[in-house]
């Protein structure tokens, strides 16, 4: 029996203590009153008011009362839980007592600042409050956070130019990583790319980072190979991959997915055929082969794009449209070149310098309304011109369109595999469009590049380094190391109904067919409560939130 | 010979960078020339395209 | 940003300035000023007692000048670190007067009047530039008179407006409007004061002043001793008093009409696309405005919003879907042209004067209030930094990079990202943020490898 065990048994010593936050929470109630009733709650045997109980002596007087007092579990009422608990129950461990044993009342947000100018009845809120925790404390049990081991292994699926610049990185950091391409060759779409935005043959760049990877020993390679199964958890996945060789398992630490998309083919658009009416990526091959021979060149904007059926903008095909509109012009300089779009989307301070060129090179621009698209038709295209408010009839004997990258047909399974979202789109879906477009909400799986939307190779490959840092993050640490918090399944009591299974949104919870009943996987596991709430045996339960605690704590309410 | 880096900026790029190479175990200085971090983003009320609160 | 004041790794060092970098990748010195907050970081609590007994009140830049700090200060409420700052051009006591209130107030004992800068010493083997962006100054354009009309404002004085710990708690009251409010406030103070003297003359002499002072003026008073040799006085008094009650009656009825701005026109492309000032697209603020108009119309939902810009760019994932829905369920019209110019009429209500280039006809258009989408331009002192980190800017002065290394300056081991490197939104900012963070240790981490072989 260690020292945590025996706290179970021995009689609750409660200290609390009641900030002031200088006149944040004193200001708007009595706190001295407050900390006077604390003293009568069960249990309680120390009581202080502080000043501020986060700052460094309140800190102090914290680790002071747990030795001199003896106290076996701490309440403090102050300010937020978010902002405030890890010092709190930091400073708890460091003065001994297990940090689970901590319990924070907040009674700034929903005291002194919900009711300012109610002395009397926040005062009064305040009470209630900590008996409420006080409550709760009583009932708290030791925990030891949960330890598991990481695999220093990286897979990265997809060998475009966002998966080989984060292979590339990850490499530079020391850790092992497989590479997995699906087709023969590395490289992605900028394959059948011809000459980049920023100047310069995507040949060159690509051959100069494959190279790199290939001579890495600590980067595997695989062609023509697919990721066929992934199974466990970050820091253990267990991996299938279909390879030339035959089946590969092994296991990785994290998992990079750089799939990528594709360009829509428009079929049934604007008399598209291939021929006379092509895509921009078939145009991108003519300009490779040097095989152009029109004379005048009409480009439609958005085809396919920002429609119902596919409601988003693809960002980079406005880019591609005009630097080819200039390749175009300046090779074969007599060609006519019109460009017509909805929103000329150039972005950025390269782009648009792109776009003041391409018209000082005689490139035409013109807007037309989607709700009266162009008209393409023997020879000729027909458009609304709104500026002159008549109907113009271009005379064009090729007519590129500018589709967008949709997801590729494999995105779905992909998705499945790994247990992570897509969008309404069909792109991968990350954990906050803002603050971690990089991760997904699985945790130790990343995504980079047109998979996640549509990018150009400068931004796939910042991505790509991106994700290295995300993966590193979590690969470079001893061991991974998490919560307590997390929800457990007493064996004796589960009948294995499987309730829980169908409401853990991490899919944390396995049933165990020998066993009949449900497991959980508490490296998964995020503590969310759902499980604790479904369970009709009480079977499944939240460690720090089990129901005796909780009713104890309501039952002071 | 150091691993230690050096930040220039508060903002919302300068603090992710830090937090990424600290989680990484790297020593970060992050220098910010105002008195708190934060920079533009903390002047936000909400962001696109979520109406997310900026803090 | 909680993380960062509270993660082992990271030393934060707010309120300093890089001063000096000596050294090669893997082996920089850098020397770092600490500016003196004239506040013990170690001992603040951030609790803002000194701010609120503090008497001087200044300009709060960080809302944009439309509220007021005092000269102890948090930049902001959740700033990180919470330590204050005395502003030493405001301070009472630091520019020579008799003060010291907040140093009295103190409990924490953290005032420091006498606190010097420093200057720290770090060996570093990376550098990352992040030092974002400064907004344009739209006054630049003589077209859209900003700051001769007050209801032409820039999108990051609105985003103050809309923001509930804002200026004005998130009601959009015009700047004019609240410039009469301003104006009504102070007049009520002295109103508050000459009446005073007033309710003194009535119950010292038992008389209405309003009927005193009708017959002082006709010249009919049938005064006593006692208010006969005070008459000229207290007459003098009640007109101080006409001077500002007069006044404020007046401001008072100009008020009667004041609503929140319903009618919005936000003007995309402010200083950028522009060949007089910034040939660049920013990228990021025909979202900015099409937020700030749904945030409007979610405070208000008579609010109507037009926005103004010579293509609408909503380039990043859920963009698109987000302009549209802004259309159609937020009273939001998107217009195409480059709006001419902005005067005002009787009322202070911006008139834009633009083409509608869908019905080829020049308009003149009448809003409450016009917000400027404002470029974002490279920080003042990027001449300074570059030339402190020895590192290129590009043609529009922003830190130099190459296509294939798009996080690597002109110096090896100094890596940039957000807004430093070129405009962008944020989670553009946020994923470069990562590359740069792994170009850092890429490079830390080669360096140590060639070492040890």
């Amino acid at each position: 029996m260690n020292m945590n065990d025996l706290i179970l048994y021995e009689e609750p010593r409660i200290g609390v203590f009641v900030c002031d936050c200088g006149s944040n929470i004193a200001g708007h109630l009595d706190c001295a009153d407050v900390a006077e009733y604390a003293k009568t709650l069960p249990n309680v045997v120390y009581v202080k008011e502080n000043l501020y109980t986060c700052s460094e002596a309140g800190i102090v007087e914290i680790k002071k009362a747990i030795k001199g007092q003896n106290l076996n579990r701490v309440v403090v009422a102050s300010c937020s839980p978010r902002t405030h608990q890890p010092l709190f129950s930091s400073s708890c461990a460091e003065a001994g007592l297990n940090p689970y044993l901590f319990e924070m009342v907040n009674i700034r947000d929903q005291c002194s600042w919900v009711h300012m100018g109610k002395r009397d009845d926040a005062t009064q809120k305040a009470k209630e409050l900590i008996r409420m925790g006080v409550a709760k404390s009583a009932g708290l049990e030791p925990q030891e956070e949960i330890e598991s081991s990481l695999v220093r292994k990286v897979l990265v699926m997809g060998g475009g130019i966002a998966g080989l610049s984060a292979a590339q990185a990850l490499a530079d950091m020391g850790l092992d990583i497989m590479l997995v391409e699906k087709t023969s060759n590395f490289g992605g779409l900028l394959q059948q790319v011809h000459q980049l935005d920023t100047g310069g043959s995507a040949r060159a760049l690509l051959s100069k980072i494959i190279d790199d990877v290939q001579s890495r020993s600590n980067i595997t390679c695989y062609t023509k190979a697919i990721v066929k199964e992934t199974g466990g958890y970050i820091g253990n996945f267990e991996i299938k991959i279909d390879t030339q060789n035959g089946l590969i398992k092994d296991k990785v630490g994290c998992i990079v997915v750089a799939t990528g998309a594709v360009p829509l083919i428009p079929k049934g658009l604007f008399g598209y055929d291939g021929e006379t009416v092509i895509s921009l990526m078939e145009l991108e091959q003519k300009l490779k082969k040097d095989d152009l021979t029109a004379r005048r060149i009409v480009f439609i904007q958005c085809a396919g794009a920002r429609t119902k059926e596919r409601e988003y903008c693809s960002r980079i095909c406005c880019m591609i449209g005009v630097k080819n509109a200039m390749i175009v012009k300046e090779k074969y300089p007599l060609i006519d070149v019109r460009i017509l779009y909805r929103d000329m989307q150039m972005y950025g301070t390269h782009k648009e310098q792109m776009l003041w060129d391409a018209r000082g090179k005689g490139i035409q621009f013109d807007v037309y309304n989607p709700d009266n698209p162009p008209e393409v038709k023997e020879g000729k295209v027909s458009f609304f011109q709104s500026i002159t408010g008549k109907i113009i009839d271009l005379d064009t004997d090729l007519v590129v369109l500018s589709t967008p990258l949709v997801p590729r047909s494999d995105a779905p399974a992909v998705a499945n595999m790994m247990r992570v979202p897509t969008d309404q789109n069909g792109f991968f879906l990350e954990a906050h469009a803002k603050l971690r477009p990089l991760d997904f909400a699985a945790d130790g799986i990343f995504v980079c590049g047109s998979g996640r939307y549509p990018a150009t190779s400068t931004e796939a490959r910042t991505q790509g380094l991106g994700v290295a840092s995300r993966v590193a993050a979590i690969l470079f640490k001893d061991k991974l190391v998490k919560s307590a918090i997390v929800a457990k399944i007493n064996p004796e009591s589960c009948v294995g109904c499987k309730a829980c299974l169908t409401m853990c949104p991490y899919e944390a919870i396995t049933y165990n067919r020998d066993k009949r009943i449900c497991e959980i996987n508490e490296i998964l596991c995020k503590g969310c409560g759902n499980c604790a709430a479904t369970c009709p045996s009480h079977s499944a339960q939240l460690c720090g939130y089990k129901p005796e605690q909780l009713l104890a704590q309501i039952g002071a309410a | 010979m150091t691993n230690d880096i050096l930040v220039l900026g508060g903002g919302i790029a300068g603090i992710q960078s830090s937090l990424d190479l600290a989680e990484m175990g790297f020593r970060v200085h992050l220098v910010e020339s105002l008195a708190s971090i934060g920079g533009k983003m903390a002047q936000l009320d909400k962001t696109f395209p979520t109406n997310d609160c900026a803090i | 940003m909680l993380d960062v004041g509270r993660h082992p790794n990271i030393t934060l060092l707010a309120y300093s300035e890089l001063e000096k970098i000596e050294g090669e990748a893997g082996n920089f010195t850098a020397i770092i000023r600490r500016k003196a907050r004239f506040v013990e970081e170690d001992k603040c609590t951030g609790c803002g007692a000194c701010t609120e007994i503090c008497p001087t009140s200044v300009l709060d830049l960080y809302n944009e000048g439309h509220a007021e700090r005092k000269a102890i200060y948090s930049w902001f409420a959740q700033g990180i670190p919470s330590t204050h700052v005395i502003d030493p051009d405001h301070c009472r006591v630091l520019t020579g007067k008799k003060c010291g209130i907040c140093q009295k107030k103190c409990e924490a004992d953290a005032i420091n009047f006498d606190q010097k800068e420093s200057i720290l010493e770090l060996l570093v083997g990376a550098v990352i530039v992040a030092t974002g962006y400064d907004v344009f100054d739209p006054a630049k354009l003589p077209e859209y008179r900003y700051t001769q009309l007050d209801n032409v404002i820039t999108a990051m004085e609105f985003e103050r407006f809309l923001s509930a710990s804002g200026p004005t708690e998130g009601h959009i009251y015009r700047p004019s409007d609240r410039k009469v409010t301003a104006q009504i406030a102070v007049f009520e103070k002295k109103v508050k004061k000459s009446q005073k003297a007033l309710d003194r003359f009535e119950k010292n002499h038992g008389q209405d002043s309003v009927e005193f002072y009708s017959a002082y003026k006709a010249g009919s008073l049938n005064a006593n001793d006692d208010l006969e040799k005070d008459q000229d006085k207290w007459a003098k008094k009640y007109e101080a008093h006409l001077e500002n009650a007069t006044p404020l009656e007046a401001l008072k009825e100009k008020a009667k009409g004041f609503t929140s701005a319903k009618n919005l026109a936000f003007i995309q492309c402010v200083g950028s696309r522009d060949l007089r000032f910034y040939p660049f697209c920013y990228g990021y603020c025909c979202m900015h405005s099409i937020k700030e108009a749904i945030i409007a119309h979610e405070h208000d939902n008579d609010t109507h919003s037009v926005i103004f810009g010579m293509d609408i760019r909503a380039v990043g994932k859920g963009f698109e879907v987000y302009k549209v829905r802004g259309g159609n369920n937020s009273n939001i019209s998107y217009k195409r042209s480059r709006v001419a110019e902005i005067t005002k009429n009787t009322d202070e209500s911006p008139v834009l004067i633009y083409e509608d280039t869908l019905e080829q006809k020049v308009k003149r258009e009448t809003f409450d209030l016009v917000v400027l989408a404002t470029a974002c331009e490279p920080v003042k002192s990027t001449q300074k930094i570059a030339d402190t980190l020895s590192i290129d800017v590009d043609a529009y002065g922003f830190f130099k990079t190459q296509p294939a290394d798009p996080l690597d300056t002109s110096r090896e081991g100094i890596f940039v990202c957000g807004c430093a490197h070129s405009p962008m939104d944020i989670p553009e900012s946020v994923a470069q943020a990562s590359s740069a963070a792994a170009r850092a240790v890429q490079a830390i981490m080669k360096k140590n490898n060639k070492k040890a072989s």
